[in-house]
């Protein structure tokens, strides 16, 4: 299942965020979106998930959503949204059970995501006990019992330190190497981008429009830190970025 | 030469209170004592306090000759009838508050103007509405304890995380789910803790219910301790009320500790 | 200022503010806050003044009214009234038994011929049947609060009549009227100037008579501080005799009406400067008029019928068995009949 993003346009009371952006997400490819904070990054991944409805143009889908799949568009965010009343095991079964998915069957799809996010020995422990990479890994192991077509990924590590957001980049390598989901990745983080990205959509500052879109050719699972191409993609991405970072930090915010 | 050197002066501590264990009890405890030896002693006049030991001997003697259940059952019966419907009816309202736009504009304002009404005051009216007898008791409970929940719960339903809706937006889940699992949930830290002051506003109101047709009751009971001058009766009901309050209180400690046990 | 009397020790030994004690009328000048309920019962007090028979005596009354006599019992207690008159009630034996107050005369009592306190029955009560005493048995009666008059009264009558009744507690004179117009309780007795307008307006019916079932009942008395009863032994003779002058002006002018009719109308002009002051003259007359009962001559006090006040409160358990009427009552004023 494609998407496609036709002249999307919006505003916030009057103030225009996004204008005129059109983009086509393939399957199984990942989309990074970066951009100056404010841009609107996040605005346009609700906009893409049905959130929120633009102003301007349309969200279109392409095709069909794979057989079993529960949730076609899944968020996974960046504060990681899990209920803190519910166990591990009860926050993924909560997105299972409106789909009539109990007992027997919602344990096993329970036990397969919670293997592959390598939770398996946390199921019942309650979301306070849990540190912020096993958080943010629940909350991409309740994404994938859903068998989403596309993952919705917003700011996903941004809550995180730095080494457990090199690790959580690796999981992300591996899951989407066992199964290729397509993804939407908004990140102000150029390292992620330039890591996780097929393709690298770049925001101008408020209103948010689309500078460039920058296809990344190395293979995703091949790609290292320290790498000198993706270094290189790095210094460039931040000089396009640069000037629009230092007008928009100028930039009162309800001006 | 090497300067002096002296420990850097400390200068933190302090503004962060401890329990400290039975540090209350004693307090009470002394108080206790001191009017009951200026009692005894007479620099306490017995118009002024009874003596403490003699408020003892009447609770004791209550107990013994079953007054204490006579006055304690229908307290209790008005208090749990009363809050139940007042308590219910205001968690209700205040989630449709929190959830519904239309009903939260129209409402609002109409518990703001309740609110601080002397529920007393309504008394003399309700007993013409719902007659002399029970119903105007807990019709009175009822309309104390509704006003305090709803307020309570609709912030609580308001404070609800809304990332936590939109993650069930998200994912599909049905109103009803979201509702049932999402919000309600999310509500209940502070729905309890507004329950804490709905019911010590249930027990004040005791009183006022029994000041109209009562003739059992602890609020009968200390009204006619006071009209008599009786002031051992008279504090040893206030011992009742306050027994009930803290256990009203613990009550609701336990389930918050049964409940929230996810807060840690 | 060196030769101070006995009188005048005692007065400073009170607490009282020094009197100047040369010259005639021997208190000039001692200033009394006197307790009032703006009741025609209450009338004597109201005579007194503003004949001019408190001054006579050298006292300057001050009243202060209350809305309720169990407040008025407290305030006597704690000091900030003098002197007032009350039916006998719990809260004012225990308050007696407490050294805090002691009845000095007696007030209002109930006699047979003349019009009296009222037993009351709702029309509800009424039309099923409750036409006299005789049917009270199950009923509700109003009371204010439980050991006040009413609940005396309603027990004396249930007595005599081998009825159960019900007592309601309702606090309040106003609530009790409300609570019988609208038929939530059965039956109630009142002092005349309140039960006649109400049986007037259809909504209550007059039944008996509580004269009937205890008659001599000493319905008020006077009372005041255990300090003034026996340290200001002037203060409160002086005191009982200007409102023995007010109460004979007022039996003599309403309740004998040996005085004529223009007695009559002055004393009724006097009254409602105090009580249904704010209801024209025309309208608050028949009212006054209605209300009055005897006031005792010379504050002569029912020892009987307080005996059996203070048995009844005991029997109920209402207040200490060891209450005796020498707890309660101070008889070295004036004479027990």
């Amino acid at each position: 299942m494609d998407l496609t993003l036709q002249r999307i346009g919006h505003r916030y009371g009057g103030m225009p965020v996004l204008q005129d952006i059109s983009l086509r997400i393939p399957a199984g490819e990942i989309l990074c979106v970066i951009g100056p904070s404010g841009c609107g990054k996040s605005t346009l991944l609700r906009l893409i998930g049905g959130l929120e409805r633009p102003d301007e143009g349309e969200v279109l889908q392409l095709g069909d959503a794979p057989e079993g799949c529960l949730n076609p568009l899944t968020y996974v965010f960046q504060d990681f949204a899990l209920l803190p009343w519910r166990t591990v095991e009860g926050n993924i079964s909560l997105v299972l059970e409106d789909h009539g998915i109990r007992g027997k069957a919602a344990r096993a799809v329970i036990a397969d995501v919670l293997a592959r996010t390598k939770l398996s020995d946390f199921r019942a422990a309650l979301p306070r006990q849990l540190s912020g990479g096993m958080k943010q890994r629940v909350a991409i192991a309740r994404a994938l019992a859903v068998n989403p077509a596309v993952m919705l990924l917003d700011e996903p590590l941004s809550a995180l330190d730095a080494q457990t957001r090199e690790l959580l980049m690796e999981d992300l390598v591996a899951l989407w190497e066992r199964q290729r989901f397509t993804g939407v990745y908004v990140t102000h983080n150029l390292t992620e981008a330039v890591r996780l990205g097929h393709r690298i959509a770049v925001l101008s500052r408020r209103p948010g429009r689309l500078r460039e879109v920058i296809a990344v050719n190395r293979p995703i699972a091949d790609r290292r830190a320290g790498d000198s191409d993706l270094d290189a993609l790095q210094a460039r991405l931040w000089d396009l970025m640069k000037q629009e970072a230092l007008a928009a930090d100028q930039e009162l915010l309800d001006a | 030469m090497p300067e002096r050197a002296r420990p850097v002066p400390f200068r933190g501590g302090g503004f962060a209170p401890v329990a400290k264990r039975g540090t209350g009890i004693a307090v009470f405890a002394l108080l206790l004592a001191l009017i009951e030896w200026g009692t005894r002693a007479g620099w306490i006049s017995n118009l002024t306090l009874p003596v403490p030991s003699d408020v003892a001997a009447t609770l004791a003697g209550m107990a013994r000759s079953g007054a204490l259940w006579t006055h304690l059952a229908p307290s209790l019966v008005r208090l749990a009838v009363g809050s139940l419907i007042g308590v219910s009816a205001g968690i209700a309202v205040g989630v449709m508050i929190g959830l519904f736009s239309y009903v939260r504009a129209g409402l609002v304002p109409l518990v703001a103007a309740i609110f601080p009404i002397p529920k007393i005051a309504l008394l003399p009216l309700f007993v013409i509405w719902f007659g002399i007898d029970e119903a105007s008791k807990y019709a009175l409970i009822a309309l104390g304890t509704f006003t305090p929940t709803v307020v309570a719960t609709y912030g609580a339903v308001d404070n609800v995380d809304r990332s936590l809706v939109r993650m069930g937006q998200s994912f599909g889940l049905k109103w009803s789910s979201i509702v049932r699992k999402i919000v309600l949930p999310g509500a209940l830290p502070g729905i309890l803790s507004g329950l804490r002051v709905s019911l010590a506003i249930g027990i004040i109101l005791l009183v006022a219910a029994e000041m109209l047709g009562a003739e059992h009751g602890i609020g009968a009971y200390i009204l006619q301790a006071g009209s008599l001058y009786d002031l051992e009766r008279l504090f040893a009901g206030v011992v009742i009320l306050s027994v009930l309050g803290v256990l009203t209180s613990w009550v609701i400690g336990r389930a918050e500790r049964r409940l929230l046990r996810w807060r840690g | 200022m060196t030769d101070l009397t006995r009188r005048g020790a005692l007065a400073l030994a009170g607490g009282a503010a020094a009197l100047p004690i040369l010259g005639r009328p021997a208190l000039a000048d001692t200033k009394l806050t006197v307790g009032a309920l703006r009741f025609t019962s209450h009338a004597a007090s109201f005579v007194a003044f503003e004949r001019g028979y408190f001054s006579d005596e050298g006292l300057d009354v001050e009243f202060r009214f209350f809305q309720a006599a169990q407040p008025m019992a407290v305030a006597i207690a704690s000091g900030d009234a003098d002197y007032a008159v009350t039916a006998i009630s719990g809260g004012l034996i225990s308050l007696a038994e407490k050294g805090a107050a002691r009845v000095i005369a007696g007030a209002l009592s109930e006699e047979k011929g003349i019009d009296g306190q009222k037993i009351l029955a709702s029309d509800a009560a009424f039309q099923s049947g409750l036409t006299s005493p005789a049917q009270l048995d199950g009923k509700s009666f109003g009371i204010t609060q439980a050991g006040s008059s009413f609940h005396y009264m309603g027990a004396r009558i249930a007595e005599a009549e081998g009825a159960t009744l019900t007592f309601k507690p309702l606090q309040k004179v106003g609530a009790i009227i409300g609570a019988l117009k609208s038929g939530q309780i059965d039956a109630w007795s009142i002092v005349p100037h309140i039960a006649k307008p109400l049986a007037g307006s259809g909504a209550v019916h007059i039944i008996g008579n509580v004269a009937d079932y205890l008659p001599g009942y000493q319905v008020t008395t006077v009372f005041t501080s255990e300090a003034n009863a026996t340290g200001q032994r002037a203060r409160t003779e002086a005191f009982l005799r200007a409102f023995a002058r007010g109460a004979d002006d007022f039996n003599a002018a309403l309740v004998d009406r040996t005085a004529g009719e223009a007695a009559s109308e002055d004393m009724v002009r006097l009254i409602h400067k105090y009580v249904y002051a704010d209801r024209p003259y025309e309208k608050a007359a028949p009212s006054i008029i209605n209300g009055a009962m005897r006031i005792n001559a010379n504050g002569a006090l029912n020892k009987g019928s307080v005996m059996d006040q203070l048995d009844w409160f005991k029997s109920e358990g209402l207040i200490k068995d060891s209450v005796t009427f020498d707890t309660l009552v101070d008889s070295s004023y004036v004479k027990m009949v």
